[in-house]
């Protein structure tokens, strides 16, 4: 059997749908372990321009490295106050934001993950949603990791959210803008 | 699951014409072909009680109590299956559903049109397939509605589904068409599958059999998530 075709999200989303969900830190009224960060930025069309009644979601494993699904041998460890997946829309002026816990590391087949959150983007005027990946890292040169080998060199920097300080209010405070179109293009994924 | 990439013949092309948006929302890089390891292929699975997926019926307002108006229009009952590409059931997928009311009005504030609202209709809601992966919920049908910075373009009447499957591979957004309308053949999405067969799957299909106790129209779509039961290997 083929599979059903993938059609654009359009511009009527309910927000009830979107609400809340753009916040990971708790769950079942659990707070999540690990580092609680934001991330947030804009999304980008060709031109700079806003790519604004957009919805994004993330898939990511908890501080500890461990997915909440089955699939993953240690998901009985699963941290309870952590969903893993998370919601948001942006403004008018392409704004974004989640807040969430800082992604564990994690081995597989014998490497090490570099820690990583998983993005699918849905807007007016994209048919199939777009996929990519965040990396994090202090020094991205020197990563090495399955997933982000696969990213021509020259634009693998352009996966790693800029973390905004490292002291202060703003500690954990991450900053990324996703760009669909143009100059500094996002690098998205086959799907 | 093995998941393969989408094959484009059965797909919405990502560019096209007439519809500016989709020449300035799609990278110009080609998409980088990765491995698909851990973080692929789990995915957002068990949300139902957080998300408030359950029984659904559209067709009246989240109003509790005796007396539940109905929403003007046509009823309908929408059913069908999720299954993957094996045709093997996937139960407990959230189905996340929303439509213009009979009226072609979204309850949503980038809908600019002057068509009016139902106080009965919220035409929003999340259900949960069962052990076969069925699921059914009664709604009314929408209307159509035009997209006002177009100057010409009627979307025909259509409900949008967002499924979640096993997987962040399979994670799934659509909207499904009805039968026999004449603005189904200019719509631009529509019409961006080019097979027939293809461009049939997002079509409900009337189905004459089943009059129930009520009078709803029944209309039918089966859902295939891609992804294939892992091949065995051979020894
Ligand atoms: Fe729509």
């Amino acid at each position: 059997m083929l599979p059903s075709p993938f059609c654009t999200i359009g511009p009527y989303f309910p927000y009830d749908f979107v609400d809340g969900l753009e916040d990971l830190t708790h769950f079942n009224g659990i707070a999540a372990q690990g580092r609680h960060i934001s991330i947030s930025g804009r999304l980008l069309e060709q031109g700079g321009k806003p790519t604004r009644n957009s919805i994004l979601e993330i898939w990511q494993p908890d501080a500890n490295g461990i997915f909440r699904h089955p699939l993953d041998p240690c998901h009985a460890q699963a941290d309870p106050g952590f969903r893993g997946w998370g919601r948001a829309r942006t403004d008018a002026q392409g704004n974004y934001g989640f807040r969430t816990v800082l992604p564990g590391s994690y081995s597989e087949n014998g490497c090490a993950r570099c820690p990583h959150i998983n993005v699918m983007i849905l807007a007016i005027g994209v048919t199939r949603r777009l996929v990519t990946t965040l990396f994090f890292a202090d020094s991205p040169e020197s990563v090495r990791d399955p997933v982000l080998d696969c990213v021509p060199e020259a634009s693998r920097a352009r996966l790693f959210p800029r973390l905004v300080s490292t002291s202060g209010a703003a500690a954990g405070e991450y900053h990324f803008d996703f760009i669909l179109r143009g100059g500094e293009e996002t690098p998205f994924f086959l799907d | 699951m093995d998941y393969q990439p989408y094959d484009d013949k059965t797909q919405l092309d990502r560019q096209i014409e007439r519809y500016p948006l989709s020449f300035t929302r799609n990278p110009s890089a080609p998409l980088i072909q990765r491995p698909l390891t851990l973080t692929e292929r789990t995915g957002p699975v068990g949300l139902e009680r957080e998300l408030g997926a359950g029984p659904l019926d559209l067709s009246r307002a989240c109003v509790e109590g005796p007396s539940r108006p109905r929403a003007v229009g046509q009823l309908i009952s929408v059913f069908g299956r999720v299954t993957d590409e094996d045709g093997s059931p996937i139960p407990n997928a959230i189905v996340e559903l929303w439509q213009a009311n009979s009226a072609g009005r979204y309850i949503h504030e980038m809908d600019k049109t002057d068509s009016p609202l139902d106080p009965n209709f919220t035409g929003q809601g999340r259900l949960l397939t069962g052990p076969e992966g069925e699921f059914q919920f009664y709604s009314v049908k929408p209307g159509a509605y035009p997209v006002l910075e177009s100057g010409w373009w009627w979307r025909p009447p259509h409900i949008h589904f967002s499924i979640f499957g096993v997987s962040w591979m399979d994670r799934y957004v659509t909207q499904i068409f009805f039968p026999g309308e004449p603005l189904n053949e200019t719509d631009l999405l529509l019409n961006a599958v080019h097979e027939r067969d293809a461009r049939n799957r997002l079509i409900f299909e009337y189905d004459s059999t089943s009059m129930g106790a009520v009078n709803a129209i029944s209309y039918r779509r089966d859902f295939v998530l891609r992804g294939h039961r892992q091949t065995p290997a051979l020894e």
